[in-house]
């Protein structure tokens, strides 16, 4: 490779020789050709410097990627603040060199595809196009992130089965059944994980919570206020069962069509049964008319719940404050800044430093952290081999953002806890001032949970 | 007293979304289907000149009815114009104008829902036991003052008066040198500019999304299907309809079927009196 190089540094350039030997003409000719000649010399001597510098580099460089397909609902939060995770994981790992595999260094790169399952009327088959197109059209070897409606999830599994694809799913996707399927069914979808949680263990730590406020606040009044959507209704369905079982007394239950646009009956009657506690499971935009109204109406209950509205940064600009005292389920550790495990501050600035701004949401730090899952599982197993990764991903066990990230091995789900030596945690925050501060579970808590003064 | 309080206050809301629609339709017979998406626009254009040219908020909603007025007299001299007469044609263009407004604001970065305008008057009273925030209570004053300024508009001003000559009988108005396409322009503008106006007093009830555009121009047809197309008095009508429904739905039923009574209100319209409440067109021929 460097024979050209060598050569034009010391002989200058052929032609020029050939030519001052061949042609009749007087020296200084001569030297203005040479003078050309020179300028043509030392282009030739640059064109061979780059070209041997870039050989070399694309020698150490040369290892195919490995293709992660990110199908996501681009255009919501749960869609592109998973994306956003995934792409900073993947630039972090590549510049650390990439994933070890078969004594090579290989780097990840991503495809990412709208699935456009959260907008409202596109179907299920939308989703599993997108879905055939990253196996098929971008040759993703794994994918990280959606399809993020449940239903389109749910019908995907056959797809992933079908072409033996490993598939993390990072964000949406609450329904048990996902994961209940893998168990039922392993040698069909063990292609299929999940990195987040779901349904029945979000109401095991709003219980938990609950029990907390029982005890500490003597609240014992709830009020329930649900999103007419499955996995909404079931959450609410099932925090009543509980709520009324363990001595609280659930004033109503209101489900609210998509798109309503006023709660004031609810709210009002709500205040007329003493609510302490007004429990919320929505994730639409007009949850947003929900809070303000709360504010505006001071009501004397505590609102909490998984409200999707409330969850990014901004939405304390957007509401005006009025959001202040509110308590929302992340879902996952991460979502929010906080001090779980050490590096949950260093992907918090790395996202902050990235995207500039604060980690968003559901789906952030699970993305993130389903890239580096998916690099130790592939470096455990050796191989991109689907039936090796599963394998890889079943035997993992790493403190990630979280906490301690496993896959149970019979349903691929991750393992939950309320503390993250045990396993991986959520965080319920609270809106204080502006800041989302975490206050549950007890063992990451850094802030106690505060009362608007209007309910004393 | 809060059926009764908030249902004023929904059925105020339900109309001022309907208004502009309805204005468009009974002057110039053009069912504007891109009018949800002018409401979000003009949302989206007062918060884009408050936070990003950081221009006060009443220049900014001065800007914001003026823009999105000017939007709609250009919908019409450069698209509708062409297709004028062809019912079809109409509201596949208006919708596609709709669909494509919404979707481009949202390529173009509304996403999320961290976009709201500012309340003008926030803070809360009690009125009769329940509790009222400003903002709602303005909108019930603003909209009623609203209405009456249109009724004078279209009685006392020439321009209104040309607008009602044109709705009347576009011929005859046609023959006394009334510029038909000119009202068009005029009329798509004012339904428009009241998109916007709605949008502003609206929008800092909850945020600005995209997918709020749908369910807007769903509710400016519902309220329009019972009211009677072309007729104002009718949307108000079907306006107050729909808003108590909804609340007393909510209050006795459950909010569960605040929509399907709703929408069972359409039906009951369409079965019983298809040109609905107040409704001029082909009322003859359902009579005969």
């Amino acid at each position: 490779m460097l024979l050209p190089v060598l050569y034009t540094l010391l002989m200058g350039c052929p032609g020029c020789s050939t030519l001052a030997r061949l042609l009749p003409v007087k020296s200084k000719s001569i030297h203005t050709i040479r003078g050309v000649c020179m300028r043509r010399s030392m282009v030739s001597v640059f064109l061979a410097l780059c070209l041997t510098v870039g050989l070399a580099i694309s020698a150490t460089a040369a290892e195919p990627p490995i293709i992660i397909g990110a199908p996501l609902s681009t255009a919501f939060l749960y869609g592109w603040d998973a994306e956003r995770g995934i792409k900073l994981a993947v630039e972090e790992i590549n510049a650390a060199g990439g994933v070890a595999v078969g004594g090579k260094k290989r780097p990840f790169s991503v495809e990412v595809i709208d699935t456009r399952d959260l907008e409202p009327g596109v179907p299920v088959s939308e989703a599993l196009l997108a879905v055939e197109k990253l196996i098929l059209e971008k040759k993703a070897a794994f994918l990280i992130g959606g399809p993020v409606r449940s239903e389109a999830a749910l019908a995907a599994m056959d797809l992933l089965n079908k072409y033996k694809k490993v598939s993390i799913i990072t964000t949406g996707v609450l329904t048990p059944a996902y994961t209940k399927r893998v168990e039922e069914n392993y040698a069909k979808y063990k292609y299929c994980f999940r990195n987040t949680s779901h349904v029945p263990v979000m109401i095991g730590e709003f219980t938990a919570l609950f029990d907390d406020l029982k005890k500490t606040q003597g609240f014992t009044n709830a009020y329930i206020m649900v999103q007419d959507v499955a996995h909404a209704r079931g959450g609410g369905e099932a925090m009543k069962k509980v709520l009324e079982g363990r001595g609280w007394t659930v004033g109503d239950m209101k489900i609210y069509p998509t798109g309503t646009t006023d709660y004031s009956v609810g709210l009002i009657d709500a205040a007329k049964k003493n609510t302490q506690v007004l429990f919320l499971w929505m994730d639409m935009p007009e949850s947003a008319i929900l809070l303000k109204q709360w504010s505006d109406m001071k009501s004397k209950a505590l609102p909490m719940g998984f409200v999707n509205a409330a969850e990014q940064p901004g939405f304390w600009k957007a509401s005006a404050g009025r959001t202040e005292y509110l308590l929302v389920n992340l879902v996952n550790g991460g979502n929010s800044p906080s001090k779980i495990t050490p590096w949950t501050m260093k992907f918090s600035n790395a996202y902050l430093k990235k995207w500039g701004l604060e980690p968003e949401g559901y789906g952030t730090s699970s993305s993130y952290m389903a890239v580096y899952q998916l690099k130790a599982a592939i470096e455990k197993a050796n191989s991109i081999e689907s039936d090796a990764v599963v394998k890889g991903l079943e035997d993992i066990d790493l403190e990630g953002v979280y906490g301690r990230m496993r896959f149970d091995k019979k349903t691929h789900q991750i393992i939950p806890s309320l503390d993250p030596k045990e396993g991986a945690v959520t965080s319920i925050i609270q809106w204080q001032a502006g800041k989302r501060v975490q206050v549950f579970p007890p063992k990451i808590a850094e802030g106690k949970i505060l009362y608007p003064p209007w309910t004393k | 007293m809060e059926v009764l309080l908030y249902g004023i206050i929904n059925s105020v809301i339900l109309s001022l979304l309907s208004l502009g629609f309805t204005l468009v339709y009974s002057i110039s017979r053009l069912p504007n289907f891109a009018h949800g998406a002018l409401y979000i626009a003009a949302g989206y254009i007062v918060w884009l000149v408050i936070n990003k040219l950081g221009l006060p908020y009443p220049v900014a909603i001065v800007v914001g009815i003026l823009a999105t007025s000017l939007i709609g007299a250009l919908i019409y001299r450069f698209i509708i114009i062409r297709i004028r007469g062809m019912e079809i044609s109409e509201i596949i263009a208006t919708y596609a104008i709709g669909l494509a407004i919404l979707e481009g604001l949202r390529w173009g970065g509304l996403r999320g829902m961290t976009f709201t305008l500012p309340a003008i008057f926030p803070g809360s009273v009690i009125l009769f036991d329940v509790s009222v925030d400003y903002q709602r209570i303005f909108i019930v004053g603003i909209g009623a003052l609203t209405f009456f300024l249109l009724y004078l508009f279209t009685h006392f001003n020439r321009i209104g008066l040309a607008l009602r000559g044109i709705a009347q009988d576009e011929r005859a108005a046609m023959m006394l040198g009334i510029d038909s396409d000119m009202t068009a322009i005029v009329s798509l503008a004012i339904g428009s500019g009241l998109a916007a106006f709605a949008a502003i007093l609206l929008l800092p009830l909850g945020n600005i999304v995209v997918e709020a555009g749908y369910s807007v121009l769903i509710y400016a047809i519902a309220v329009c299907i019972i009211g009677g197309l072309g007729s104002w008095g009718g949307a108000i009508v079907g306006s107050f309809i729909i808003g108590f429904v909804q609340i007393l739905t909510e209050r006795f039923l459950s909010t569960h079927f605040q929509m399907v009574v709703a929408l069972l209100a359409i039906i009951v319209t369409l079965l019983l009196k298809p040109s609905g409440l107040f409704g001029k067109q082909k009322e003859l021929e359902e009579r005969v």
